[in-house]
Protein backbone atom coordinates (compact mmCIF):
# COMPACT_ATOMS: atom_id res chain seq x y z
CA UNK A 1 0.00 0.00 0.00
CA UNK A 2 1.19 3.28 -0.69
CA UNK A 3 2.78 4.81 2.43
CA UNK A 4 0.59 7.90 2.03
CA UNK A 5 -2.53 6.24 1.31
CA UNK A 6 -2.03 4.56 4.29
CA UNK A 7 -1.35 7.76 6.14
CA UNK A 8 -4.71 9.27 4.69
CA UNK A 9 -6.84 6.36 5.92
CA UNK A 10 -5.48 6.70 9.36
CA UNK A 11 -6.57 10.13 9.44
CA UNK A 12 -9.80 9.25 7.73
CA UNK A 13 -10.32 6.67 10.55
CA UNK A 14 -9.36 8.90 13.12
CA UNK A 15 -11.85 11.90 11.95
CA UNK A 16 -14.14 8.95 11.89
CA UNK A 17 -13.55 8.15 15.72
CA UNK A 18 -13.89 11.94 16.44
CA UNK A 19 -17.28 12.04 14.42
CA UNK A 20 -18.37 9.25 16.91
CA UNK A 21 -18.04 11.05 19.83
CA UNK A 22 -20.67 13.97 18.72
CA UNK A 23 -22.38 11.08 17.54
CA UNK A 24 -26.24 11.36 19.08
CA UNK A 25 -26.36 7.91 21.11
CA UNK A 26 -22.72 6.77 20.78
CA UNK A 27 -21.80 9.69 22.87
CA UNK A 28 -23.74 8.69 25.58
CA UNK A 29 -22.34 5.30 25.06
CA UNK A 30 -18.80 6.24 24.92
CA UNK A 31 -19.68 8.06 28.16
CA UNK A 32 -21.68 5.66 29.98
CA UNK A 33 -20.75 2.29 29.28
CA UNK A 34 -16.51 2.76 28.53
CA UNK A 35 -16.15 5.78 31.10
CA UNK A 36 -14.56 7.95 28.49
CA UNK A 37 -14.84 12.07 28.69
CA UNK A 38 -15.72 12.88 25.17
CA UNK A 39 -14.27 16.12 24.95
CA UNK A 40 -10.82 15.39 26.07
CA UNK A 41 -10.85 11.93 24.02
CA UNK A 42 -11.63 14.07 20.89
CA UNK A 43 -8.52 16.90 22.00
CA UNK A 44 -6.12 14.13 21.82
CA UNK A 45 -7.72 12.55 18.81
CA UNK A 46 -6.94 16.46 17.49
CA UNK A 47 -3.51 16.14 18.31
CA UNK A 48 -2.74 12.90 16.88
CA UNK A 49 -4.16 14.48 13.89
CA UNK A 50 -2.18 17.32 13.57
CA UNK A 51 0.70 14.93 13.95
CA UNK A 52 -0.28 12.95 11.36
CA UNK A 53 -0.99 15.96 8.78
CA UNK A 54 2.48 17.01 9.11
CA UNK A 55 3.78 13.90 7.78
CA UNK A 56 1.65 14.27 4.67
CA UNK A 57 4.02 15.22 1.63
CA UNK A 58 3.81 18.77 0.55
CA UNK A 59 1.11 17.73 -2.70
CA UNK A 60 -0.73 15.77 -1.18
CA UNK A 61 -1.18 18.09 2.05
CA UNK A 62 -2.07 20.85 -0.33
CA UNK A 63 -5.09 18.21 -1.57
CA UNK A 64 -6.03 17.29 1.50
CA UNK A 65 -6.38 20.95 2.70
CA UNK A 66 -8.67 21.70 -0.44
CA UNK A 67 -10.82 18.53 0.29
CA UNK A 68 -10.77 19.17 4.08
CA UNK A 69 -12.37 22.62 3.49
CA UNK A 70 -15.23 21.04 1.40
CA UNK A 71 -15.69 17.43 1.60
CA UNK A 72 -16.48 15.61 5.24
CA UNK A 73 -14.68 12.44 3.72
CA UNK A 74 -11.51 13.06 1.94
CA UNK A 75 -10.97 9.50 1.36
CA UNK A 76 -13.37 7.36 -0.09
CA UNK A 77 -13.71 3.73 -0.61
CA UNK A 78 -14.24 2.58 -4.37
CA UNK A 79 -16.37 -0.55 -4.78
CA UNK A 80 -17.39 -2.27 -8.05
CA UNK A 81 -15.32 -0.08 -9.94
CA UNK A 82 -17.69 3.02 -8.39
CA UNK A 83 -16.09 6.15 -6.37
CA UNK A 84 -18.43 6.26 -3.02
CA UNK A 85 -17.90 9.52 -2.70
CA UNK A 86 -19.12 10.93 -5.93
CA UNK A 87 -20.76 7.77 -6.78
CA UNK A 88 -19.62 7.89 -10.45
CA UNK A 89 -17.14 5.13 -12.32
CA UNK A 90 -13.70 5.36 -11.76
CA UNK A 91 -11.20 4.20 -14.51
CA UNK A 92 -11.37 0.73 -14.96
CA UNK A 93 -7.54 0.41 -15.36
CA UNK A 94 -7.59 1.21 -11.66
CA UNK A 95 -10.31 -1.41 -10.71
CA UNK A 96 -8.43 -4.23 -12.66
CA UNK A 97 -5.10 -3.43 -11.11
CA UNK A 98 -4.01 -6.33 -8.43
CA UNK A 99 -2.18 -3.56 -6.71
CA UNK A 100 -4.46 -0.93 -6.73
CA UNK A 101 -3.91 1.26 -3.58
CA UNK A 102 0.05 0.70 -4.37
CA UNK A 103 -0.18 4.00 -5.96
CA UNK A 104 -2.26 7.16 -4.46
CA UNK A 105 -5.26 7.69 -7.13
CA UNK A 106 -7.95 10.48 -6.90
CA UNK A 107 -11.23 10.67 -8.27
CA UNK A 108 -11.33 12.54 -11.20
CA UNK A 109 -14.67 14.06 -10.95
CA UNK A 110 -14.76 14.92 -7.16
CA UNK A 111 -10.94 14.33 -5.74
CA UNK A 112 -11.35 12.16 -3.47
CA UNK A 113 -8.39 10.04 -2.44
CA UNK A 114 -9.23 6.60 -3.63
CA UNK A 115 -8.78 3.26 -1.08
CA UNK A 116 -9.73 0.29 -3.31
CA UNK A 117 -11.64 -1.89 -1.31
CA UNK A 118 -11.01 -5.92 -1.96
CA UNK B 1 -32.23 -6.55 13.82
CA UNK B 2 -30.59 -9.51 15.92
CA UNK B 3 -26.90 -9.90 16.90
CA UNK B 4 -26.46 -13.46 15.79
CA UNK B 5 -27.14 -12.22 12.49
CA UNK B 6 -23.82 -10.73 12.27
CA UNK B 7 -21.97 -13.51 13.84
CA UNK B 8 -19.71 -16.28 11.48
CA UNK B 9 -18.40 -19.62 12.87
CA UNK B 10 -15.07 -18.49 11.64
CA UNK B 11 -15.75 -15.20 13.35
CA UNK B 12 -15.56 -17.15 16.92
CA UNK B 13 -12.66 -18.58 18.72
CA UNK B 14 -13.30 -19.89 21.82
CA UNK B 15 -9.83 -20.52 23.12
CA UNK B 16 -7.79 -17.66 22.20
CA UNK B 17 -3.86 -18.40 21.84
CA UNK B 18 -2.71 -14.87 22.35
CA UNK B 19 -1.14 -13.86 25.90
CA UNK B 20 -1.24 -10.14 25.65
CA UNK B 21 -4.41 -7.25 25.65
CA UNK B 22 -2.51 -6.43 21.86
CA UNK B 23 -2.05 -9.50 20.80
CA UNK B 24 -5.75 -10.81 21.66
CA UNK B 25 -6.82 -7.74 19.23
CA UNK B 26 -5.07 -8.76 16.40
CA UNK B 27 -5.98 -12.10 16.64
CA UNK B 28 -9.81 -11.06 16.72
CA UNK B 29 -9.19 -9.07 14.04
CA UNK B 30 -7.33 -11.92 12.29
CA UNK B 31 -10.90 -13.54 12.28
CA UNK B 32 -12.62 -10.99 9.74
CA UNK B 33 -10.08 -12.35 6.65
CA UNK B 34 -9.23 -9.10 5.60
CA UNK B 35 -5.34 -8.58 3.81
CA UNK B 36 -2.34 -8.28 5.90
CA UNK B 37 -2.01 -4.28 5.20
CA UNK B 38 -5.66 -3.73 6.45
CA UNK B 39 -5.06 -5.85 9.39
CA UNK B 40 -2.47 -3.67 10.87
CA UNK B 41 -4.61 -0.63 10.00
CA UNK B 42 -7.67 -1.95 12.24
CA UNK B 43 -5.37 -2.92 15.12
CA UNK B 44 -3.98 0.55 14.74
CA UNK B 45 -7.25 2.15 15.20
CA UNK B 46 -8.29 -0.16 18.02
CA UNK B 47 -4.99 0.60 19.52
CA UNK B 48 -6.06 4.37 19.64
CA UNK B 49 -9.66 3.63 20.91
CA UNK B 50 -8.08 1.92 23.96
CA UNK B 51 -5.82 4.21 24.43
CA UNK B 52 -8.47 6.59 25.06
CA UNK B 53 -10.11 4.29 27.71
CA UNK B 54 -10.40 0.66 27.67
CA UNK B 55 -13.15 -1.33 25.93
CA UNK B 56 -13.12 -3.48 29.07
CA UNK B 57 -16.67 -3.06 30.75
CA UNK B 58 -15.98 -5.09 33.74
CA UNK B 59 -17.20 -9.01 34.78
CA UNK B 60 -14.66 -10.31 32.53
CA UNK B 61 -15.91 -8.74 29.44
CA UNK B 62 -14.39 -6.49 26.96
CA UNK B 63 -16.07 -4.83 23.86
CA UNK B 64 -13.77 -3.08 21.54
CA UNK B 65 -14.64 -1.08 19.07
CA UNK B 66 -13.89 1.14 15.81
CA UNK B 67 -15.14 2.67 12.54
CA UNK B 68 -12.64 2.05 9.34
CA UNK B 69 -12.65 2.39 5.90
CA UNK B 70 -10.64 -0.98 5.72
CA UNK B 71 -14.14 -2.84 5.88
CA UNK B 72 -17.13 -2.49 3.76
CA UNK B 73 -19.71 -3.82 5.83
CA UNK B 74 -20.37 -4.13 9.91
CA UNK B 75 -18.23 -6.68 10.82
CA UNK B 76 -18.14 -9.15 14.43
CA UNK B 77 -15.78 -11.52 16.19
CA UNK B 78 -15.99 -13.17 19.64
CA UNK B 79 -13.06 -14.15 21.06
CA UNK B 80 -12.32 -16.15 24.51
CA UNK B 81 -9.50 -15.95 26.87
CA UNK B 82 -10.33 -18.80 29.74
CA UNK B 83 -7.23 -17.36 31.50
CA UNK B 84 -8.06 -14.04 31.49
CA UNK B 85 -5.94 -11.16 29.92
CA UNK B 86 -5.21 -7.57 31.52
CA UNK B 87 -7.05 -5.41 29.21
CA UNK B 88 -7.07 -2.65 31.86
CA UNK B 89 -11.00 -3.01 32.53
CA UNK B 90 -12.74 -0.69 34.59
CA UNK B 91 -12.98 -3.33 37.47
CA UNK B 92 -8.96 -4.05 37.11
CA UNK B 93 -10.40 -7.80 37.06
CA UNK B 94 -8.66 -10.01 34.00
CA UNK B 95 -10.88 -9.99 30.72
CA UNK B 96 -12.23 -13.43 29.46
CA UNK B 97 -14.51 -12.29 26.65
CA UNK B 98 -14.00 -10.11 23.79
CA UNK B 99 -16.63 -8.88 21.32
CA UNK B 100 -15.09 -7.15 18.66
CA UNK B 101 -17.36 -5.10 16.13
CA UNK B 102 -15.89 -2.56 13.11
CA UNK B 103 -17.79 -0.63 11.16
CA UNK B 104 -17.45 1.20 7.71
CA UNK B 105 -17.13 5.34 8.30
CA UNK B 106 -20.64 5.66 6.61
CA UNK B 107 -23.33 2.99 6.43
CA UNK B 108 -26.66 3.35 4.86
CA UNK B 109 -28.03 1.05 7.42
CA UNK B 110 -26.19 2.24 9.94
CA UNK B 111 -26.00 -0.67 12.53
CA UNK B 112 -22.79 0.69 14.44
CA UNK B 113 -24.68 1.65 17.46
CA UNK B 114 -27.49 -0.64 17.94
CA UNK B 115 -25.18 -3.38 17.96
CA UNK B 116 -22.69 -1.88 20.04
CA UNK B 117 -25.82 -1.38 22.57
CA UNK B 118 -27.25 -4.76 21.81
CA UNK B 119 -23.91 -6.60 22.65
CA UNK B 120 -23.59 -4.36 25.74
CA UNK B 121 -26.90 -5.41 26.82
CA UNK B 122 -26.06 -9.15 26.22
CA UNK B 123 -23.00 -8.49 28.44
CA UNK B 124 -24.75 -7.08 31.61
CA UNK B 125 -27.05 -9.96 31.53
CA UNK B 126 -26.48 -11.49 35.11
CA UNK B 127 -25.34 -15.53 33.93
CA UNK B 128 -23.38 -14.17 30.75
CA UNK B 129 -20.14 -14.36 31.89
CA UNK B 130 -20.69 -18.14 33.39
CA UNK B 131 -22.76 -18.92 30.36
CA UNK B 132 -19.70 -17.90 27.95
CA UNK B 133 -17.17 -20.03 30.33
CA UNK B 134 -19.67 -22.92 29.43
CA UNK B 135 -19.83 -23.01 25.75
CA UNK B 136 -18.17 -25.19 24.13
CA UNK B 137 -18.79 -24.64 19.98
CA UNK B 138 -19.99 -22.09 17.84
CA UNK B 139 -22.87 -23.53 17.40
CA UNK B 140 -23.82 -23.53 21.29
CA UNK B 141 -22.69 -19.52 21.28
CA UNK B 142 -25.16 -18.58 18.81
CA UNK B 143 -27.48 -20.84 20.64
CA UNK B 144 -27.06 -18.77 23.62
CA UNK B 145 -27.37 -15.48 21.66
CA UNK B 146 -30.88 -17.03 20.64
CA UNK B 147 -31.49 -17.88 23.92
CA UNK B 148 -31.08 -14.73 25.09
CA UNK B 149 -33.27 -13.26 22.29
CA UNK B 150 -30.11 -11.07 21.40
Amino acid sequence: MHAQLELLLEMQDLRAQKRALDEQGLREVESDLFDIEPEEASKRIDEKLGELEDRLDPAVRQRFERLKGARERMVVPVVGGICYGCFMAVPTAWTSDAERNEDLDVCDNCGRFLYHLG
Amino acid sequence: MQLRDFFTPDAIRLELESETKDDVLKELVSLLGLDEKSEGILFKMLKRRENLGSTGIGRGIAIPHCRSLVVNRLRVAFGRKREGIDFKAIDGEPVKHIFLIVAPPLEVSNQYLPVLGKIAQFSKEADIAEKLDEIESSGEFMELLAAKGA
